[in-house]
């Protein structure tokens, strides 16, 4: 059984944070992550598959991780062009996304998977943004618009 | 999805200066004025906020009143935090068949 960790979302809903633990060995997620045979298998998500012809992983800092993603039902391809940008096998990688407008992402985005051993099973953090890219860098969502969410919460 | 509605609506809340008019209009409408007081920014400078903000469909300008009063229009920004909650839930479910997947393979080794 894998044990189901509830979805975490940043203080600011700007990033995407997932913690999982899988009852696998380290080696065997990382595995999962970044060979195209596996990469194939799962990455979906439902509704879409990416066929492994689509995939190409180059497994160094710097190198490609593109797959297209194909929706089942329509046929319509969804590229996805991520660089690697950060590499510690089999601990962590990190990727950013080109933007893709086609994805409604008009800014890069980065995709940072840690891996840790816990005893041959494997926490998997992931976080994933951020969505609200500011032109000029300045940190995201700032603390008025702290009242924006709580107006939409109580909508 | 509605992407390039999108794009405009997160373009301009890119910009601390409308994210701290959009918070004060979520406790009120408010004249050019009444937005400038709090912010060291001249009153030109509010109004071209105040057209961005309208382009992306974040408020509407009062045409009756003579202030013109901005007012925040909710559903616009519902839509930027629904399509985050999109990518929130593709990337949950991308897990789930990464961890059903991981199921499979651990199978195949142990038998």
């Amino acid at each position: 059984m894998t044990e189901q960790t509830p979805v975490e979302t940043g203080p600011q809903d700007q990033v995407v944070v997932i913690a999982r633990v899988f009852d696998a060995p380290r080696q065997v997620v990382f595995d999962v992550w970044t060979n195209p045979d596996h990469v194939a298998k799962w990455w979906g998500p439902d509704g879409f598959h990416s066929p492994l012809d689509t995939i190409e992983i180059e497994l160094r800092v710097g190198g490609r991780y593109h797959l297209t993603m194909v929706q089942d039902q329509t046929g319509a391809h969804y590229p996805l062009r991520y660089e690697i940008v950060e590499l510690v096998p089999p601990e962590l990688i990190v990727l950013r996304s080109e933007p893709m407008p086609d994805m409604g992402m008009h800014e890069p985005t980065v995709t940072r998977v840690e891996l840790h051993d816990e005893g041959g099973r494997t926490r998997m953090h992931l976080t994933d943004g951020p969505y609200t890219v500011s032109e000029h860098a300045e940190g995201g969502w700032n603390g008025s618009f702290g009242k924006l969410d709580a107006l939409l919460r109580s909508l | 999805m509605p992407t390039d509605h999108l794009s405009a609506t997160f373009a301009a809340l890119a910009d601390p200066t409308r994210r701290a008019i959009l918070g004060r209009l979520a406790e009120g409408d408010a004249t050019v004025n009444e937005l400038a007081a709090p912010f060291a920014v001249s009153q030109p400078a509010i109004s071209r906020h105040l057209k961005v903000l309208e382009r992306a469909g974040l408020i509407e300008r009062s045409r009756s009143a003579q202030a013109r009063p901005s007012s925040l229009r909710v559903e616009r920004l519902r839509q930027a935090t629904d399509w985050i909650e999109t990518r929130r839930t593709t990337w949950e479910r991308r897990v789930e068949r990464l961890d059903r997947y991981l199921e499979d393979i651990q199978k195949g080794t142990t038998q």
